[in-house]
């Protein structure tokens, strides 16, 4: 049997003496779509820190593609994988076609951008659709818009394995609905997915699995018709929901109920 | 002007401000005689003038301009601020104490630039070490260097309470980034120099871009610690080099790489030449206007590279109507 993706045993990991990962168990194989989900401060983050290789552990072992991560350089992994992370920190004015070739830039050969990252580019612009605002500058664009350049960029630096932070939290409903289309269409056609999700109901119409996680440790890790059932959401949030399935996609879908918190 | 025409256009503006640089001072010199006096020296009047005082003055404005300019457009990409410059991690501290020491204690001129370059490394590498120990953050590279800095202007400022008048005029003027106190024989070494630095930084010009967006950005692309504080080394040795030659001039490494941003664009393929380029020319012109404005004085060329760029900078936000970082 093959190595999977990613093996984490026994992982603990923080910042500056504070543990956030208290001791995580949990595999994901190639080609998974793991939606991430918790309460606020519970590791999701964190956990997605560690799967980039941009946190050690303090404990435990990571493996990727079964040879431990910290071996890989910091070089070798980015074409290995690619981070959207919740926010970019700065937006220096550069264009959508200059932002999106930036992700090329692990594979950069000197001076000849060279033909595997002109194809990689095409293909990226194809598949988001980001076409029309290709000359635009990335500190003008909408909410959504930017959302959407921003997996193109990651797209292009590698698309078999894509880390996401919350990648559509904070977007309309047509840019959600884009989106997640986007990274389902991926995963169908090979590439794993892991993100962070805020929203569970979109956690369950689209992933393969989903993670839970509270104070550090996995509560569950199973198909969402398994585990997005209101007696498991209940006790990883601590809030009273309602769960029906939702006509369309046949996932469950869970209502908070207003006025009950635990 | 992005692409295409920005580097011819500033090659040919380059081009006459250095025969109007040549030609003028506190001797005119007729434009159209300059081509003959550097073709066939010693049958002009004015050829001495030319030849060894106004030409390496020139080639001295324009490696200090571009240096400092290259300078400050890397800082501002490694410090993710596009109001950095490079001075803010303490080079000129470290060199003004060093260059004041040696004024006071009179010093030959030699030994005021190995002081100052001394003065300019010994802050560079103490932040160096000092941020490494907090990860090579942003804040971690300006509260240290600011710290420096107050540490090493005190120290200025305690050897001007001690020293002569005549001395901290000596001082004063060097701390205000004078091209006429420069020593010449050494320009072609320092050219060598700061054009390995400079192109040290245009090679990492695509690392640039990448940094400028963050941290945990230039991880995920691989961007290694190393590149990092490579670029950090080229800058502040870029800085430490103007310093020592010429003193502490102002402006240029800030606001040239600033400006060009809005011109040229942020990447930094572009960018970099073209603050090299128009860093190089600016200071020419200051120092052309200073060594020509009052004759037969000679203003400091700091004092005019704070004195126009500021207005002019103010004038172009004004004119702009919308400012942002």
């Amino acid at each position: 049997m093959s190595s999977p993706l990613y093996g984490l045993a026994g992982v603990r990991a923080g910042y500056d003496g504070v543990t956030v990962l208290k001791g995580l168990d949990v595999v994901i194989e190639s080609g998974a779509f793991v939606s991430i989900i918790g309460p606020n401060g519970s590791g999701k983050s964190t956990l997605l820190k560690v799967l980039a290789g941009d946190l050690r552990v303090t404990a435990g072992t990571v493996s990727f593609r079964g040879a431990p991560l910290a071996s890989m350089g910091r070089s070798g992994l980015a074409s290995e994988r690619a981070v959207v992370h919740q926010f970019l920190e700065h937006t220096p004015p550069f264009t959508v076609r200059e932002f999106v070739r930036l992700g090329r830039f692990p594979h950069r050969r000197f001076r000849d951008e060279g033909a595997a990252s002109r194809e990689a580019f095409a293909w990226t612009v194809e598949r988001t659709g980001i076409a029309p605002f290709l000359d635009r500058r990335i500190d003008e664009l909408s909410g959504g818009e930017l959302q959407m350049v921003r997996i193109a960029h990651a797209l292009a630096q590698n698309s078999d394995v894509i880390l996401l932070d919350e990648p559509v939290s904070h977007l309309d409903m047509s840019h959600t609905i884009r989106i997640m289309d986007l990274l389902y269409d991926l995963h169908r056609r090979g590439s794993t997915v892991i993100a962070v999700m805020h929203d569970v109901n979109v956690a369950s119409d689209y992933s393969s699995l989903v993670l839970g996680i509270r104070e550090g440790a996995a509560v569950f890790y199973d198909a969402p018709e398994k585990v997005l059932r209101y007696d498991r959401l209940e006790s990883l949030f601590d809030a009273r929901c309602v769960t029906i399935d939702n006509p369309i996609t046949g996932r469950p879908f869970n209502y908070p109920v207003p006025g009950h918190v635990k | 002007m992005k692409g295409r025409y920005l580097f011819p256009v500033m090659a040919a503006t380059g081009a006459l401000l250095v025969v109007a640089s040549l030609s003028s001072g506190t001797v005119m010199v007729n434009p159209l005689s300059i081509p003959g006096i550097l073709l066939s020296p010693g049958d002009f009047p004015h050829d001495a003038l030319l030849l060894s005082l106004r030409l390496p003055r020139i080639g001295m404005s324009l490696l200090v301009g571009a240096s400092l300019a290259a300078s400050g457009a890397v800082f501002q990409a490694v410090l993710k601020n596009p109001l950095a410059d490079p001075y803010l991690i303490g080079v000129s501290g470290g060199g003004a104490l060093g260059a004041t020491a040696a004024i006071v204690l009179s010093l030959a001129y030699p030994l005021v630039v190995a002081c100052a370059f001394i003065g300019s490394l010994a802050v560079v590498s103490a932040v160096y070490l000092m941020s490494r120990r907090l990860r090579f953050g942003t804040t971690s590279l300006l509260l240290s260097g600011i710290a420096l800095s107050f540490v090493f202007s005190s120290a200025v400022l305690l050897i001007f309470a001690f020293a002569g008048p005549d001395k901290v005029h000596k001082a004063v003027m060097w701390l205000m980034g004078d091209l006429s106190i420069a020593r010449y024989e050494i320009l072609p070494q320092m050219a060598v120099l700061c054009a390995v630095l400079c192109a040290a930084a245009c090679f990492f010009a695509t690392h640039l871009d990448v940094i400028s967006f963050g941290d945990s950005f230039a991880a995920n692309l691989g961007v290694r610690p190393s590149s990092l504080q490579a670029l950090f080394w080229t800058a502040s040795m870029l800085a430490a080099v103007s310093v020592s030659l010429c003193g502490v001039i102002g402006f240029v490494g800030l606001v040239v790489p600033h400006f060009m941003r809005r011109v040229a664009g942020p990447g930094h393929r572009t960018l970099l030449p073209a603050s090299c380029l128009c860093g190089a020319l600016f200071l020419m012109s200051a120092d052309t206007i200073g060594r020509s404005i009052v004759p037969p004085f000679e203003i400091p060329v700091g004092v005019i590279t704070g004195f126009i760029g500021g207005v002019f900078f103010l004038v172009y936000m004004l004119a702009k109507g919308e400012y942002r970082i």
